[in-house]
């Protein structure tokens, strides 16, 4: 297949075309020539309105509920989901039902892909069933493709557990992820403990328990070594902790959902189980601290944590809801309200290395590994923008920037209509 | 005829001042109605209410009965603590199941916050918060306002006291609402792990020590510790609970002034208030009982009276 981008401005700034406007010509999924004019009769002309590529985004944790979940989300709708919201790449998680813990489950989730423009990466469970008991077979998996282990969600109570698990993995350099909450100190919580979740008399999550946990996880990573990957933290104070703990030197990276870059706890108002997150919607004084720790480098991606919930999951007692929300069709037009261009391009990207996701510069003789966008035009996210099986979004009615066109990728075209 | 903001009672923050008045000028007249040789009134014949108590109440559930059937309101009554989600049935479904019998309005209790906000945006009925989990019991701070107004002749300027378990209590946050609304100046007072972290942020002042407390306030409400609520020990016993914020007859005596106690009860004696202060001429806890059946009778009436416009 042979693909001819017309006036295409490449944003990568490892590329020596960095903000250029170039025509690329791809062939069998390489990009074949860059230059300011290409005329190829024999090529798919792709000529889009202020087209913009990138190389292609990486999404570090979406769910897609298959298998056991198949109702929220499945794999095949998923990773189309993924294609179209502008991802060349997802870290699928563990909190499957059976859980991802072995090879086999690895090996299942490989096989439901044939031939998908998207390059799916399986998030092996940290501890059998995600029970935060017995380490699963961490080597086996990984062999097997898992990229990172985490039990989705579910903090490591046991501080010797994720000892041994950061311990572990540095013979074949696993990636641990720990989610970042205090259970004893966060028990029950709904929502942010400040007075927003005060008046709804919603139990609160402390910002505490949320930085109690990652000061622990990195005393226990400053004392193994190895890597350690801290998803979706929320607090001013955790971008803090991170930041002292780079400058020590020690391997940590973590990540920012987009909602909390666009959202704070303001929005709870009316009991909405949309706005029923985890970790909670926080201030707006942590949000602009993730803005800036994001700005900064010390938060090192954003995620859209993509969780598709169903409806029976949704619409019921605040109490009763599931936590999530989806995020990938709202995440790059969010993403681009709240940072600028190179910013937004750079956190969907960075975090391909902490993964080992493949990746390249724009350049001739380089695999065409593509993301495609108009970075200028804003919308409307409402239901009708939605893909998804579920339609669980804390981001519903929001302004969007920027709109995806689709990706290029595994010498496949994804195009939105 | 002056008719309330909103058609259902959700909470205090979500009516008016204005709302507040009017009630309390309803109820007014119906307490005069509820003391007659002949309690009752005919007008809401035509209208048929569902009291639905997810969670367990007697006085509140007997309450808004009385209320109900003074006005000549047909009544249902519906009491299982969680049954349908026990079963399966969600709160939408168990709730549009009773509505398809015709009902007009519903009164709702429930152990989770904002159960009846999540109702009001599914049912096409009227409903009234009896208490939602920690978030709110309006019939309850209206009536605690009216007994302070009925014993102080107003609430604006008054000086107001919550004391107790402020964490769990919906009570307490329909009452600072409530006294806000009507210009009340409120602390609240309890031991730390039962005061709310960002209480401060509502406009109210916390004071840890009660005899400052006391000596500050015109009104005293004694909550009730809700053992029932706490999933783990927010004090080591109950004793020394009321070491700290037990009001005795001997506090009461030692103030340079007399202050009005209240309790939204039941109470536990001993605990928060002694039975001599209980059954002192300063508490009027059994004022705000009667108070409770002329507030609810107003809350529904003028509910009522929108439906009925609303048909017209």
């Amino acid at each position: 297949m042979k693909i001819l981008l017309k006036s295409a401005t490449i944003v990568d700034p490892t590329s020596k075309h960095h903000l250029k406007k170039r025509d690329v010509l791809i062939e069998k999924g390489i990009i074949k020539k860059i230059a300011t004019a290409i005329s190829e009769t024999s090529a798919n002309t792709i000529s889009l309105k202020n087209l913009h590529i990138s190389q292609g985004w990486f999404d570090s944790s979406v769910s897609f509920g298959e298998p056991g979940y198949e109702e929220r989300e499945t794999l095949e709708n998923g990773l189309r989901v993924a294609a179209k919201s502008g991802f060349t790449a997802v870290a699928v998680n563990a909190n499957t039902n059976p859980v991802t813990d072995s090879k086999s489950d690895i090996k299942f989730l490989k096989s439901k892909i044939h031939n998908s423009p998207v390059d799916l990466y399986p998030t092996g469970a940290l501890t059998t069933g995600s029970q935060g008991v017995d380490l699963a077979e961490l080597y086996d998996m990984q062999n097997e493709g898992a990229v990172s282990f985490y039990d989705y969600q579910k903090p490591i109570t046991n501080a010797n557990l994720l000892k041994i698990a950061l311990q572990y993995v540095q013979n074949f350099n696993g990636l641990v992820q720990s989610f970042p909450l205090e259970v004893s100190v966060a028990k029950n919580g709904m929502v942010n403990e400040e007075v927003n979740g005060t008046k709804l008399g919603l139990k609160g999550i402390p910002a505490l328990s949320e930085e109690l946990q990652i000061a622990r996880d990195l005393y226990l990573l400053e004392y193994t070594g190895g890597r350690l990957h801290i998803p979706t933290i929320s607090t001013a104070a955790s971008v803090q902790l991170i930041k002292e703990a780079k400058k020590k030197g020690l391997q940590v990276t973590c990540s920012v959902c987009i909602n909390h870059l666009y959202l704070t706890d303001d929005v709870l108002e009316s009991f909405d189980t949309d706005y029923k997150v985890l970790p909670p919607l926080r201030t707006e004084k942590d949000r602009r601290a993730l803005l800036k720790g994001l700005k900064d480098g010390i938060i090192d991606g954003v995620t859209s944590d993509h969780n598709p919930i169903d409806v029976e999951h949704k619409r019921t007692e605040f109490d009763h809801a599931l936590f999530g929300s989806i995020g990938l069709e709202s995440c790059f037009g969010a993403l681009l309200k709240v940072t600028d261009l190179e910013a937004a391009i750079n956190s969907l990207t960075r975090l391909k290395s902490t993964f080992g996701v493949v990746s390249s510069s724009i350049a001739e003789g380089a695999p065409a590994n593509l993301s495609l966008f108009n970075p200028d035009v804003e919308w409307i996210f409402t239901e009708e923008s939605i893909l998804s099986t579920s339609k669980n979004t804390a981001l519903k009615n929001q302004t969007m920037k920027g709109n995806v066109y689709g990706i290029i990728n595994n010498n496949q075209l994804v195009i939105n209509e | 005829m002056k008719e309330l903001s909103v058609n259902h009672l959700l909470g205090i923050k979500y009516i008016t001042k204005e709302d507040i008045q009017l009630i309390f000028e309803t109820a007014d007249h119906f307490k005069e109605v509820i003391n007659r040789p002949i309690k009752k009134v005919p007008s809401l014949r035509d209208i048929t209410i569902a009291n639905l108590f997810f969670e367990n109440s007697t006085r509140t559930r007997l309450s808004f009965e009385l209320a109900e059937k003074r006005l000549s309101a047909d009544v249902i009554n519906f009491s299982a603590a969680s049954s349908s989600v026990k079963k399966g049935e969600t709160l939408i479904d168990t709730v549009n199941n009773i509505l398809s019998m015709k009902v007009d309005m519903v009164v709702m209790r429930h152990p989770n916050p904002g159960a009846g906000v999540f109702l009001s945006k599914h049912i096409n009925s009227s409903i009234i918060n009896a208490g939602d989990g920690a978030h709110e019991h309006p019939t309850q701070a209206l009536l605690d306002c009216f007994s302070i107004r009925e014993k102080l002749g107003k609430v604006a300027g008054k000086k107001v006291v919550i004391v107790g378990d402020i964490l769990h209590s919906r009570v307490a946050l329909s009452n600072i609402f409530a006294l806000q609304k009507l210009g009340a100046k409120v602390k609240v007072c309890g031991p730390k792990t039962l005061i709310p972290k960002y209480i401060e942020k509502l406009g109210v002042e916390v004071e840890g020590n009660l005899i400052k407390a006391l000596e500050w306030c015109d009104v005293a409400n004694m909550l009730r510790v809700q053992n029932e609520r706490m999933d783990i020990s927010y004090f080591p016993t109950t004793r020394e609970y009321a070491q700290q914020f037990g009001l005795t007859k001997k506090i009461l005596d030692s103030l340079n002034k007399e202050i009005v106690v209240m309790h939204p009860g039941p109470i536990n004696r001993g605990v928060e208030i002694t039975s001599d202060v209980a059954d002192s001429k300063q508490a009027i806890i059994l004022d705000q009982v009667q108070n409770g059946v002329a507030i609810r009778m107003a809350v529904i009436y003028l509910l009522a009276s929108k439906i009925k416009h609303h048909e017209d």
